[in-house]
């Protein structure tokens, strides 16, 4: 069975005991994120409001447990939620290889088209975005897929912009310069003077949530990597207001253009760092033109800054349920032999761990050059590396690896001092660094820095037969250790990533 | 004074659900030790292998704990913590201990008269026992059965008395134990000796008794006892005296000072009472024929180890330089069913290893809080996670660059680590995930990321640069700026800070409510 839509996807985590239909009255005035927060924390079921005003909300809905945070999302994905790390990453790159294009449904097939309001009726203020944090600039839709052309080509960016709801007809968009949908907007639609026409998806099915935190390569269909990690062609429906084809299960859509040569407040917001971010900054102005969507609509938010440190959040988990995988497939694809590539597990998007069998350093040099220079070029400072047999989800165990082996006169590398472009998000800088500039950068530059974590000499090797004689009787005992994944030794070889894969 | 023993410990975790039985009968040869590493690793409950094919039983993890990098029902250090403020009644053991707490106890460095002498030991003499029958574990194919977590007791003269010293060794035949102990407790020995106008080569041919021998003779070996199966506060307490930089020999005054201790006399050396295993003897300097015996720094040197465990090595030994020394045994004494605490040695989050971590934060928090006048230290961690190797500090930053004084202080008093994360003073020490979150986002990569001039001596807990070659040190300070203005800093997400109080006393109030389940 596909997992066609949001809604279909909460009706899996209600019959796997993982979500909590809340009746009472909620409020979106920091009540919802309040008690989405204390369940992350609490690593609870997922809260499901269904009486705030005018729609319902769902709070984290793509949070993963604390010890598997991968757990949803491959329920999002019709795969077990017990798979191992290694299973789950395994079959998410698997399917990333193997894209299906999108179809297309009439509106009237299309379930986002059940309400439709255009023009002078679009009133974004009907719904109930949630105030999140107090001393949030706003409330905020943070949990949902920008659709936005490039100007010159058929290709079409889904990804993943936070806006601030300033009435009922305009919102601020965080667009850092440097990200594909911001570099559009600034380096061509901008500069010809010309508005972006974008769409806003929200509460779309999981395959196209996942897909928009991924970074597909450029002139690629996002469409078509949603179809491959969904199993079924994503169905598609037309825009009221603009050229734009989003997803038709989608719970609403609101469209608009984002205008150029204009700004508007943004921030300050409690971000992924689990800082309150700030101060306000000016971002670019999207201006509604019509909303759609169905019957009672369900819209997801992310308790943003809640998915450090032992607990999880929408955003830590597709950290490492999403772009950790199909980070994974794009280092295999350049030609680097990772075992895999995964977030950091407390602290989502700052510092990834690879694990590799290579630690020659020109290789881990390389390896960090490439990714600092692509998708990690804004949001990542660190890279850690470790041996293959280290599990990287470990964090006991990379954090024994980083103590005990990486030598801070040899393995600490640091990709220049104050070179290297930067989000303003970051807290280390001041304010009079973060600046307020054009491109949503920061006026100071940053380092970045890889971590050599492997070992110089091999790991004391305990014969397989007697490590899964000793698990065999821990779990008789009644301990809870895992037999079958134990040893790295049990995976099969990997097959070269084929497909339609290039960056 | 029934909380202070192993064995009471034992019943206090078996209560709690945190100590599970092997009865799958389990060989002590590799395959104990193999079962006790997994399950350290994995975070499992302390394990008691009940049918084990020598005289004793063991404990693995009695004084272990899961790891910090997850939420947990416990702490690392609740079984340390349950062991060391047992106390006269089990019943005031809190279910959770604050690591603030047991770092004022250990740091208090108290001390009580241990002579209140509590009858006889528990363990009897069996001339039937040697050291084979016994069965204690081994750690890896090939390699000898292997003591991990007990003390040397030795009478160390009418001024200073009884000591009790860290050790680890292994079985050499029926009746010889070769054991690593501090380098400073074989001086302490030399040079006590030579006080009396001995001198001690403990020749092999040794064995009479020191009376009338003229000064400058070899004297006796001096007759130890080998404790196995003691409390958390006797190995705690040889810890607190003979690792790091300064040594102290009134280490069961120490043990008393932390916890009730009851001790008893064997042939005149205090000994704990309660030791589930005692075995007798006489101490040697030197080896059979003559030879010298290692002497290391904590450096290890593997052609000193590679043949009693395989390369591996107790925690302390990288906290201090250490010496190898023979020990003859004359009689071998046991408790009924005795049981034993063993440490899967060099395994991540041993035994050993977690009780290094507290003593050697208890040390350097006294050390650092007691240098400046003023006491802006809240709390120092040696994660058990990352083997010793590195060193959290938690701090009031009390002027510019008082981060870099506070890192490399650190690395003056202690060898042990080359990396020091220092993180803000509310941090909390139960939350490792967010104190290295704020490694990864607080500190500026370039500015905050700190390393010394490359000629540093090495650090002694990590495995690289085991020839003593210099380096750089790193700290990282993941704290706000004091030159910052309040207005630049950046108020944490938190479900206190993030949300008004009416909203906060709201939700907790309708939580059940919801339910939502799964605390």
């Amino acid at each position: 069975m596909t997992i066609d839509s949001l809604r279909e996807y909460l009706t899996v985590l209600e019959a796997h005991d993982d979500l909590s239909r809340i009746d009472e009255s909620v409020s979106w005035n920091l009540e919802a994120s309040a008690i989405t927060m204390l369940a992350n924390e609490r690593d609870a079921r997922i809260p499901l409001f269904e009486r705030t005003e005018a729609a319902r909300l769902v709070g984290d809905p793509y949070r993963g447990s604390g010890s598997r945070p991968w757990n949803r999302i491959a329920l999002g994905l019709d795969l077990p939620r017990d798979l191992s790390r290694y299973e789950f990453y395994e079959a998410v790159i698997d399917r990333l290889q193997n894209p299906i294009p999108p179809t297309s449904v009439d509106a009237a097939d299309a379930p986002v088209k059940e309400r439709t309001v255009t023009g002078a009726d679009v009133d974004l203020l009907r719904f109930p975005w949630p105030y999140i944090h107090a001393g949030d600039g706003g409330r905020y839709s943070n949990l949902h897929t920008l659709v936005a052309p490039d100007p010159d080509s058929e290709w079409v960016d889904w990804s993943y912009h936070r806006a601030m709801v300033h009435d009922g007809e305009t919102a601020s968009v965080l667009l850092l310069a440097g990200e594909q949908t911001p570099n559009l907007y600034y380096y061509k639609y901008e500069r010809r003077g010309e508005p972006m026409p974008v769409a806003i998806v929200v509460g779309a099915e999981p395959a196209v949530e996942y897909t928009s935190v991924m970074w597909i390569p450029t002139d690629r269909s996002e469409a078509e990597f949603a179809g491959g990690l969904k199993g079924e062609p994503v169905e598609l429906v037309e825009c009221e207001t603009t050229d734009l084809r989003v997803p038709a299960n989608a719970e609403l859509v609101i469209e608009g253009e984002i205008l150029p040569d204009a700004r508007r407040d943004e921030g300050p917001f409690g971000d992924y760092f689990g800082y309150m971010h700030g101060p306000r900054r000016s971002m670019p102005v999207l201006e509604v033109s019509a909303i759609t969507h169905r019957e009672n609509p369900i819209i997801p938010f992310c308790v943003e800054g809640s998915g450090v440190g032992y607990a999880e959040n929408s955003t830590s988990s597709m950290e490492a349920g999403c772009v950790g995988p199909d980070a994974t497939l794009g280092l295999r694809t350049a030609g680097f032999d990772v075992e895999c590539c995964v977030p950091w597990t407390s602290t989502p998007r700052t510092v990834y761990v690879i694990a590799t069998d290579r630690s020659e350093p020109g290789y881990l040099h390389e390896l960090a050059n490439f990714i600092f220079t692509t998708w990690g070029m804004l949001h990542v400072d660190f890279f850690v590396f470790v041996d293959a047999d280290v599990e990287p989800t470990d964090s006991r165990a990379v954090v024994e690896a980083l103590a005990l082996h990486a030598d801070p006169d040899a393995d600490f590398h640091q990709f220049g001092v104050e070179t290297m472009p930067k989000v303003p998000l970051n807290i280390y800088q001041t304010p009079s660094e973060k600046g307020d500039i054009q491109t949503g950068t920061s006026k100071a530059k940053t380092a970045k820095t890889y971590i050599d974590a492997t070992r110089s000499e091999p790991a004391p090797d305990r014969p397989p037969e007697l490590e899964r004689r000793a698990r065999e009787t821990l779990r008789a005992a009644g301990v809870d250790v895992n037999v079958e994944d134990a040893l790295l030794g049990d995976r099969p070889p990997r097959d070269e990533p084929t497909g339609g894969w290039r960056r | 004074m029934s909380g202070t023993g192993l064995r009471s410990h034992l019943d206090r975790l078996r209560e709690r659900g945190d100590l599970v039985a092997i009865d799958d009968r389990v060989h002590w040869d590799e395959e104990a030790a193999a079962i006790a590493a997994i399950a350290a690793r994995e975070g499992a409950s302390a394990l008691a292998f009940e049918h084990t094919p020598g005289r004793v039983r063991f404990v693995a993890g009695a004084f272990g704990g899961p790891d910090q990098l997850a939420a947990r029902d416990r702490e690392p250090w609740d079984r340390i913590g349950d062991a060391l403020t047992a106390g006269e009644d089990p019943a005031t053991v809190p279910p959770s201990h604050e690591y603030g707490d047991l770092l004022e106890l250990l740091a208090g460095e108290r001390t009580e008269s241990a002579e209140s002498v509590d009858g006889e030991p528990a363990a009897t003499p069996d001339p039937t026992l040697d050291l084979h029958a016994l069965g204690l574990p081994t750690l890896s194919a090939n390699t000898r059965p292997v003591v991990s977590l007990g003390v040397l007791a030795v009478d160390l003269g009418p001024e200073s008395g009884t000591t009790w010293v860290p050790v680890r060794g292994g079985v050499r035949g029926s009746s010889r134990l070769r054991l690593v102990v501090p380098r400073a407790f074989r001086e302490r020995l030399t040079a006590a000796a030579e006080e009396d106008g001995n001198k001690v080569d403990g020749s092999e041919e040794s064995g009479a008794k020191s009376g009338g021998r003229e000064p400058g003779t070899p004297t006796d070996p001096p007759a130890v006892s080998l404790l196995l199966g003691v409390s958390a506060p006797v190995l705690v307490a040889a810890l607190q005296g003979w690792i790091g930089d300064r040594v102290r020999t009134d280490v069961p005054e120490l043990a008393a000072g932390i916890a009730p201790t009851a001790t008893a006399r064997v042939d005149g050396r205090l000994v704990p009472r309660d030791a589930e295993v005692r075995i007798d003897g006489r101490l040697r300097m030197a080896a059979p024929g003559g030879g010298e015996l290692t002497v290391t720094g904590s450096t290890p040197d593997p052609a000193s180890t590679t043949t009693t465990t395989d390369g591996r090595r107790a925690a302390w030994e990288a906290a201090c330089e250490t010496a190898t020394v023979v020990l003859d045994v004359d009689r071998i004494a046991t408790r009924e069913d005795p049981i034993v605490a063993v440490s899967p040695l060099g395994a991540p989050l041993s035994d050993d290893t977690q009780l290094v971590s507290l003593v050697e934060a208890a040390r350097l928090y006294r050390r650092v809080n007691g240098y400046w006048g003023v006491s802006p230290v809240r709390w120092v961690r040696l994660p058990p996670e990352g083997g010793l190797g590195m060193c959290l500090v938690a701090s009031e930053i009390l002027y510019a660059g008082f981060e870099w004084q506070l890192a490399n202080t650190l690395f003056s008093f202690s060898r042990l680590f080359d990396k020091v994360l220092i993180v803000d003073e509310s941090s909390d020490p139960t939350d490792l995930a967010k104190a290295l979150d704020d490694m990864w986002v607080k500190a500026h990569p370039a500015n905050d990321w700190a390393f010394s001039e490359p000629h540093a001596p090495s650090a002694t807990a990590t495995r690289y640069r085991r020839d003593g070659e210099t380096g750089s040190r790193l700290h990282i300070a993941a704290t706000w700026d004091p030159r910052w203005d309040e207005e630049y800093i950046a108020p944490r997400v938190t479900f206190e800070q993030s949300f008004p109080e009416n909203v906060r006393q709201s939700v907790a109030e309708r939580w059940d409510e919801f339910d939502l389940g799964r605390e």
